[in-house]
């Protein structure tokens, strides 16, 4: 078989044949020995770093170009993790350059065994410099554009709010002078005229009213208020409002109203507002036509919904014109606004209420053929945060297209729970809990990881360790609060630590209603026994009354009572002695309990002091993250079982962003 | 002749304000702070109070819980002036202890219509959401 063999060619004949395919390259390359010498590099090296081939050759790499590669990650890489792998990818190294500068380079490398050489290792270079600029130029001019547009938003509400004073002294004197007018009997000369100043000055109003409340939404500023009213009545309300202008128009309006309407649970300002802009629209839209209002009730997905279609006869719309027409300030098109005037607001303005309620407006239209506008809202809304998170998740503008408003389901990208915690089995308990309940768990080991998950994923809720190294929960916690992105998203704080004296709940731990039920009480406090009776409780009540029978009941119970009218007396007390326990009244003058309860967790050596508050009514959820400031709620651990905490935690999410199983 | 203390520090809102109210037959005085509102409340012993609630020195929340705690003008009606329908400033008053609110700017037939209730409507109006 030998003499079928061509004869090798020569040796250096190969070597030239790989230096060539080597300098073709555009990326640096090293050819490195097991002693860390240069054997060759190749052109792109030469150029890129303005060396020659007698300064690289056969030295060692760390002595190349006055030891400008003696780089101590690159000794970590070169030492420690070569010898143990053959090969690795996209190393990142950042280091300044006599030459060149500061650079970022990733490097690739690979051992080989070429030719007669002994192994070689191949270290190839990537300048990654500029794409790392450009990325951090995105981002920067990314959180620019963001702030940019909270500015804007909070501009308007302000400016809104400056315009409409002038404006209520302009409407105010126009009709003091009409009643003058009609008092002296010079409704003849003046009347006409002194009505469209008061006309126009109301239109105004209206315009700057829309803005007002789109950049209070914007801002994530827009409150819902639940209260039960009847539809039907609200209806007719609106419709009487309408009726100068339907007359105007010579149209026909006309009111269909289902049987079984009743009441509704929302926002009733808002929903007025939403079939007014409707219906005004309708009737501004259509000349000597009809426009009927039809509302029923109707079970879809079992959940009740309240259906209220405004139909008209009028001009209609195309398919490009109903595209655009939720958007903020667009109208149909431009000359609409000449023609018929508004900001092009109503519409967006009717859509955010809707969503915010958990609802949607949606339009069936031909031009020529008249419009349909359909208003669907649950018959009974509730307040939870996730709509708050939704709205905040899609003016972040992370989700392109919504629609849940018919199967509730949240957003893709708003369906996270990030957990944040420095131990592993603690983490992969919580994650496999909360998954099995039915909710996207990211995890993240440490304060800083968390905070970064936070920002990509903008999770619908995080529960943060307090306890960890490095960067504790609280400070992560701060930083969570002071991003203005992140700001909106519950945080559940959760202790998880074994010694029970610092088990204690950390926000307000509890609340008793008043007048004080000494069964309920005493219940309550079985939960911070303390240790050496008597402990200090100090009790935070401006009602002398009921300070005297918070003291009897704590006093049995074997509690050191001091007292406090008010909350600037409570932080007096509080440092000539630390109470083991406070009870705080919400509704007092200097200093309310909303304000002292934040003072006191300001100070750390006071933060694990349990606040139980007492209250006249029962909390509402916002007075219950008002109360707790930064925090939702904090979880304790003390003496409950893991389980326990974990049904806790669970309810707690499933009441700011139920996962989709539960929702149906 | 009933006797309405009007509490605003915007001069032109207290200007039109009183003026209007005096031409629908009320008495009126005015006080241009929240703490000057609870002294007058004292001193002059008005009918009804018109309060509004962003005031210097004193806001109208605390000068109306202020002269709801006194035995001696707590049983004065207070009605609350606020800013555009903002549902935190309504439930606010009514926390504050106001009677009534209405919204700025002001629709005078709607005021009139409240003021009348809460004169007409028997001299104790119970303080409606004191607390406790």
């Amino acid at each position: 078989m030998d003499e079928f063999v061509k004869p090798a060619p020569p040796v250096e004949d190969i070597e030239t044949y790989a230096q060539d395919i080597v300098d073709t390259v555009r990326e640096p390359l090293l050819m490195l020995d097991t002693t860390l010498r240069v054997r060759s590099a190749n052109r792109a090296f030469y150029q890129t770093f303005h060396v020659t081939s007698e300064e690289t050759e056969n030295r060692l790499i760390y002595e190349l170009g006055n030891g400008q590669w003696d780089i101590p990650a690159l000794r970590t890489l070169l030492e420690d993790v070569i010898p143990t792998s053959s090969v690795f990818n996209d190393f990142e190294l950042e280091h300044t350059f006599p030459m060149i500068g500061r650079r970022v380079m990733l490097l690739n490398g690979r051992k080989l065994r070429a030719g007669l050489h002994a192994e070689l290792l191949v270290l190839a270079m990537e300048d990654v410099t500029e794409r790392r600029h450009a990325e951090e130029e995105v981002a920067k001019a990314k959180d620019a554009a963001e702030t940019a547009n909270k500015t804007k938003s909070l501009f308007l509400a302000n400016m809104s709010h400056e315009l409409r004073t002038p404006l209520n002294a302009i409407l105010g004197y126009s009709e003091m002078l009409q009643e003058e007018a009609t008092e002296r009997q010079l409704e003849k000369e003046f009347g006409s005229d002194l009505k469209k100043i008061n006309a126009a000055g109301k239109h105004l109003l209206a315009l700057i009213n829309d803005i007002l409340d789109l950049s209070k939404i914007e801002a994530g500023k827009m409150e819902l208020f639940l209260e039960s009213f009847d539809l039907g009545e609200l209806i007719e309300e609106v419709a009487t409002t309408i009726r100068p202008i339907v007359e105007k128009n010579a149209n026909t309006l006309s009111i269909e109203r289902a049987e079984n309407l009743g009441v509704m649970h929302a926002d009733q300002i808002k929903v007025r507002q939403a079939l007014f802009n409707l219906l005004s629209n309708a009737v501004k839209f259509t000349q000597g036509g009809t426009v009927t209002v039809h509302a029923g009730r109707e079970i879809m997905d079992e959940r009740e919904w309240m259906v209220i279609r405004v139909s008209d006869t009028g001009i209609g719309l195309s398919p490009e014109q109903i595209v655009k027409l939720f958007q903020d300030f667009t109208q149909a098109d431009a000359s609409t606004t000449r023609k018929f005037g508004g900001t092009g607001l109503g519409l967006a303005l009717t859509r955010r209420f809707c969503q915010m309620m958990g609802g949607d407006v949606t339009v069936h239209s031909h031009a020529g053929e008249g419009s349909v506008f359909t208003i669907k809202l649950p018959a009974v809304v509730r307040e939870t945060k996730t709509e708050l998170i939704r709205e905040v998740t899609r003016l972040a503008g992370s989700v392109a297209a919504i629609d849940e408003a018919d199967s509730g389901e949240p957003l893709p990208n708003a369906t996270y729970v990030l957990v944040i915690d420095d131990d592993p089995t603690q983490r992969d308990l919580i994650e496999r809990f909360l998954t099995k309940e039915g909710f996207c768990v990211r995890t993240a080991a440490s304060g800083e990881a968390g905070l970064r998950l936070a920002r990509q994923l903008r999770p619908v809720a995080i529960t943060l360790d307090v306890m960890m190294p490095d960067m504790d929960g609280w400070n992560v916690l701060l930083a969570l609060k002071h991003d203005a992105n992140l700001r909106e998203i519950p945080v559940i704080m959760v202790t998880m630590v074994d010694d029970p004296k610092r088990g204690f709940t950390l926000g307000a731990a509890d609340y008793a209603t008043k007048p004080v039920d000494h069964a309920r009480l005493s219940q309550l406090l079985k939960k911070y026994t303390c240790p050496h009776p008597p402990c200090p409780v100090l009790v935070v009540e401006d009602d002398a009354a009921t300070r005297e029978v918070t003291r009897a009941i704590l006093e049995k119970e074997g509690w050191a009572v001091t007292e406090a009218a008010h909350g600037h007396a409570a932080l007096a007390c509080m440092e000539r002695e630390r109470p083991c326990l406070i009870l705080l009244d919400l509704m007092m003058p200097e200093m309310d309990g909303f304000e002292f309860a934040a003072q006191v967790r300001q100070r750390p050596e006071w933060r694990a002091i349990p606040i139980i508050v007492l209250t006249a009514r029962d909390l509402t959820v916002k007075d219950r993250q008002r109360l707790s400031g930064f925090v939702e709620r904090i979880l304790l651990k003390a003496g409950d079982s893991h389980e326990e905490l974990l049904r806790q935690l669970r309810d707690l999410l499933n009441e700011w962003a139920p996962p989709p199983a539960t929702l149906a | 002749m009933p006797k309405i203390l009007l509490v605003e520090d915007n001069e032109m809102n207290r200007d039109m304000l009183s003026r209007r109210l005096l031409r629908h037959g009320y008495e009126v005085v005015l006080a241009l702070d929240g703490q000057s509102g609870v002294e007058m409340t004292v001193s002059e012993a008005p009918d009804l109070v018109l309060m509004d609630m962003s005031l210097p020195v004193l806001d109208g929340w605390e000068a109306t819980r202020r002269l709801k705690a006194n035995l001696a003008t707590g049983h004065i009606p207070v009605i609350a002036l606020t800013a555009h329908a903002m549902s935190s400033d309504r439930e606010k008053a009514l926390e504050a202890g106001c009677d009534d609110y209405d919204t700025k700017p002001i629709e005078l037939p709607r005021l009139l219509s409240k003021i009348e209730v809460l004169l007409g409507g028997g001299e104790r109006t119970p303080a409606a959401k004191s607390i406790l």
